[in-house]
């Protein structure tokens, strides 16, 4: 707000010619990445989208025709179906439980602690431990004779069980990734003014209410940059469910996600056309949930 | 602080070039380069190759071969590569997928050259040179290969009577005595992965085949396979909590398993004090067993396609084979090169093991829809019959 | 949330001494514990990696017997020198590139108005929902026919700059008040010094942050190595390129990999805990009482 008032106040003339030098700096600023985003992202998304209309093969364009066989193929495919609906309750699992860890961890260390380096580093761990040793040791304790059913006195396969895998793949990801979160928010904690804080410590608000009332709303562009960013790829959810089911998506179809769909359909039937409508259809899946999300927790944030 | 902002931008740029000029390749004169693909399976199996390969450069002195391993995703890396018609000129091909990539015209067929240069096909076991070949179209040559076998816990076997089980009858009562006796604390006599890859041995026992997955024949052999494992004389891996059942044999979870010759390399660094015997596959009707072969195929893209060919026979040929086999890590697809020893109850199947594969360019996505059916199946959740025919469907591409 | 509490307990102090000393044995206790737990896999790794091969098979965590036969081997059999080599080299590279690069587009995205601004935004966080499996092929045939594979040049292109780095950027420069560059515009200076001299300072915390990100990133990248360069010469391969390499179908090298895995740790736990440091509050809220 303050801009605006400061230019108002100049002459028309060099107001248009000030616009006009920001908007070339702006465009100047931007070129590099939007070239290779358009290169590398855009390019290969419109060609997806131009072959998601033929029968595609590995060397190209097959007999068959142009049309809208792919997608009526993909809408009526009952494992395309399963393959989004576990997507979606992996996503509903994740990304809150992986933020709220990541904000508790950040709060946590962002106190004058003992030791603070100690816990930083401690909690930032499992992010950059090698996930084969995550995944292995993960297989293990949840295996059926293994530490957790021990525990709790069961026989239950976490990982190879249909109703239980996705659950343990949230489990795994939210707490390899929280550290990911941590660091997101141990950045914009950064940003808070201390004034802020000395205000609120001045009028005796209680941690809790400063917390809800002051730190929580503060952090919305942090919010809302995690939530879009930790939910798409959420949905795009593919290694994991790749390496439990042993590249198969079972057991029962359980661990079959969208993403996973394209790979198969692309690198094991080869069927490029197919495999693009499903790319074209999550994509817009995903978007149409971004847009919801900058609709609303995105909407204030913008200058 | 534009003239800045170029500066910077240009030093981004240069870095870019410089890393892209410093490597480019040199060709010497008069010496064809040709580039052989495929994944290992062990590091013995690496050195192994890369000693064959420099034995082929030694005694070719006009081609050049180099042996490239492509680990973790062999199969994306390799159709992009497809794709961008730039493919290794020769490389491995698993017997499963080889229907599926003929189908899409990246690989080169094989009769011109073997007819031109007199190759010997016949050298070759049928069924598994059969297993790269649509009607008479060779499309690769099997490098080596291997059947399931019984193998049996030594130790456990002797308490339970001694005699290793033949057919399905005396397997269910070997596995019987196995379990009254309690042999295999806190596992199962048998273990059984919930895997065609291993059920379809027992199906072609049953008299029944891929080509008619919806015959009683195959219902029954499903059945036995799956009520050895609700009537908890077998488990799965993941009920006796390892990750194969190689492991259980290792850990004395399970007494039985069925299982390759890849086996024999991982019982011995892994569990070397285990006691074990590698039985013939059991019977029922009649013989039945899997043939797991992988081929070297020539690209349909490669530039050197003579040089590809004089490589591509001199490996499968009598000389690389022999090579290859030294170390015993796994079987020879041809009838004159010695398997070394303990391995005769795997090449026994030779005659009668199917290939993977089936001659059935759907196989490698409908594996996809028998596997997670077999699932539901075990869990329950879905009948054989409606298996059987979602298989039927797959395969004919639906 | 008791965290919470602990944390603005503080002022109290002599009121409430004993509660508070309770609190905050609890508090360190549970903290203990989480950060224990967070260590597990490090450790199991770390044991692993002095185990022999039939031993790697029982998940126990002291080995018996102890031996170091599988570092011996990665740093004999395998050429992890020239591994590490280039795994730093295309980290640090394409660490730097995303800084500058991202930051200048963050920036801009913040702060700068241009027509159609908002709908290139879009396109930035679109690119974010493209999945890798389905731009692989366009991708993969664009960088063959210009001859930008098999050497680093064309995965070093393909990372200039990612979406989410820039994302990250836009959203902590809408942090940051406005009076900085007010200050800056008075004293006549031009966007990119603005940029260069104040805005970048001030966003020491979120380059920070993306530093030790990117850089992992970069470093446990598998995918994209294996597909550009990954392929036939092990002068061009990375550490995570390496570690594959101990990975087999039928009898995994567990005490090899476990020791290619502490090696290949060691580098992103250099970089998190040098750059941690910097976040610290008040960067932003000290500048704007100065």
């Amino acid at each position: 707000m303050a801009t605006a008032s400061h230019v108002v106040s100049q002459p028309r003339s060099s107001m248009l010619g000030a616009r006009i030098r920001e908007a070339g700096w702006g465009y100047g600023f931007v070129v590099v990445p939007i070239v290779v985003f358009g290169l590398f992202f855009v390019y290969p998304f419109g060609y997806a989208l131009y072959i998601s209309f033929f029968h595609w093969g590995i060397l190209g364009k097959q007999s068959g025709g142009a049309g809208t066989f792919n997608y009526a193929k993909v809408i009526h495919d009952p494992v395309f179906h399963t393959a989004v609906k576990n997507v979606l309750e992996y996503t509903v699992g994740v990304v809150p439980l992986t933020m709220a860890l990541g904000l508790s961890l950040a709060l946590v260390i962002n106190q004058k602690i003992h030791g603070r380096n100690f816990f930083r580093s401690a909690f930032y761990f499992p992010s950059i431990a090698s996930s084969v040793a995550i995944t292995t040791i993960a297989l293990y304790i949840f295996n059926a004779n293994g530490l957790f059913n021990h525990i709790i006195g069961s026989r239950t396969p976490w990982f190879q069980n249909a109703p239980t895998v996705m659950w343990a793949i949230v489990g795994l990801n939210s707490w390899t990734s929280a550290g990911t979160a941590m660091l997101y928010y141990l950045a914009a904690l950064q940003s808070i003014p201390t004034d802020v804080y000395e205000a609120a410590a001045v009028d005796n608000t209680g941690a809790w209410r400063t917390f809800w009332k002051i730190t929580f709303p503060l952090l919305r562009p942090a919010h809302f940059f995690i939530l879009v960013v930790f939910g798409i790829g959420a949905l795009k959810l593919f290694d994991q469910a790749f390496i439990v089911s042993n590249g198969l998506g079972g057991p029962n179809y359980s661990t079959y996600t969208p993403v996973f769909y394209i790979y198969r359909t692309a690198f094991t039937t080869f069927d490029f056309g197919l495999a693009a409508s499903a790319g074209v259809v999550l994509f817009v899946i995903i978007f149409a949930l971004t847009l919801v999300q900058r609709l609303t927790v995105g909407r204030q944030e913008a200058s | 602080m534009r003239k800045r902002l170029g500066v910077i931008l240009g030093l981004l740029i240069a870095v870019v070039l410089l890393a892209a000029t410093a490597q480019a390749g040199t060709r010497g004169a008069n010496v064809t380069n040709v580039t052989l693909a495929g994944w290992s399976s062990g590091p013995d199996e690496d050195t192994l190759l890369n000693q064959v390969v420099a034995k082929f450069n030694a005694t070719h002195p006009t081609i050049h071969a180099t042996f490239t391993v492509i680990n973790g995703d062999y199969p994306t890396a390799m159709t992009a590569r497809f794709a961008a018609h730039n493919p290794p000129d020769v490389f491995y091909v698993d017997s499963s997928v080889i229907g599926a990539w003929e189908r899409q015209g990246v690989v080169q067929p094989l009769n011109t050259y073997v007819k031109s240069t007199k190759f010997d096909t016949s050298a070759f076991f049928p069924k598994l040179l059969g297993a790269f070949q649509s009607g008479k179209t060779i499309y690769g040559f099997p490098k080596d290969w291997s059947p399931l076998a019984m193998e049996v816990n030594k130790g456990l076997l002797g308490q339970a009577g001694g005699k290793a089980p033949t057919n399905w009858s005396t397997l269910l009562k070997v596995a019987q005595t196995m379990k009254s006796k309690n042999l295999t604390p806190g596992g199962a006599p048998i273990c059984l992965s919930p895997d065609w890859a291993r059920m379809l041995a027992f199906v072609y026992q049953a008299g029944g085949s891929l080509s008619s997955i919806t015959s009683p024949a195959a219902a029954a052999a499903v059945n036995f396979y799956v009520g050895l494992l609700k009537n908890g004389l077998a488990e799965t891996p993941t009920q006796l909590g390892v990750d194969w059942c190689g492991t259980a044999l290792g850990k004395g979870k399970s007494a039985i398993i069925f299982e390759g010759n890849w086996l024999l390399p991982f019982m011995k660094s892994t569990y070397p004090n285990v006691q074990y015997g590698v039985f013939p596959m059991v019977k029922d009707k009649t013989g039945g067993n899997l043939a797991f072969t992988v081929s070297y195929s020539m690209a349909k893209d490669s530039p050197n396609k003579q040089a590809a060919w004089t490589l591509l026979s001199w490996l499968v040929g009598k000389q690389g084979q022999t090579l290859w086999m030294s170390k015993g890590l796994a079987l020879p697809s041809r009838k004159d090169v010695k398997a070394i020893g303990g391995r005769q109850n795997f090449l026994a199947a030779a005659p009668y093991a199917v290939g993977w594969g089936f001659g059935n360019p759907n196989f490698s996505t409908a594996y996809t829809v028998m596997n997670n059916d077999l699932t539901a199946v075990i869990a329950g959740s879905k009948s054989v019959s409606s298996m059987l025919s979602d298989i039927a469907s797959a395969l004919k591409g639906g | 949330m008791t965290l919470q509490t602990v944390a603005a307990a503080e002022s109290f102090i002599p009121r409430r001494a004993r509660a508070e000393v309770t609190r905050r044995v609890f508090f360190y206790a549970v903290i203990a514990l989480v950060a224990l737990l967070f260590f597990v896999p490090f450790i199991y790794t770390l044991t692993t990696s002095f185990k022999t091969l039939p031993d790697a098979a029982n998940v126990t965590f002291i080995p018996h017997p102890w031996t170091t036969s599988g570092w011996h081997t990665i740093w004999t059999q395998y050429d992890f020198k020239t591994y590490i080599k280039n795994s730093v080299f295309l980290a640090v590279v394409v660490t730097v590139c995303n800084i500058f690069l991202g930051g200048l587009g963050g920036y801009a995205f913040a702060r700068l108005k241009f027509p159609g601004r908002e709908l290139l935004f879009l396109l930035v966080l679109g690119t974010i929902m493209v999945p890798d499996q389905l731009r692989l092929i366009p991708v993969f045939v664009m960088l063959t026919n210009w001859h930008l594979i098999g050497n680093f040049s064309g995965y070093i292109l393909i990372n200039l700059v990612t979406a989410t780095n820039l994302f990250f950027m836009r959203q902590y420069f809408l942090t940051i008040p406005k009076d900085f560059e007010e200050a800056a515009k008075l004293d006549g200076a031009g966007y990119f010094k603005t940029f260069w001299r104040i805005m970048l300072p001030l966003a020491l915390p979120a380059i920070s942050a993306l530093v030790i990100l990117q850089f992992q990133g970069t470093w446990n990248d598998f995918f994209w190595p294996l597909i550009l360069f990954g392929q036939g010469n092990p002068a061009h391969y990375t550490i995570q390129l390496g570690l594959a390499e101990l990975n087999f179908q039928y009898g995994v090298l567990w005490p090899e990999i476990c020791a290619g895995s502490i090696i290949a740790i060691l580098p992103i736990l250099a970089i998190f805990l040098a750059f941690q440091r910097y976040f610290i509050s008040g960067v932003v809220s000290a500048g704007v009482k100065g």
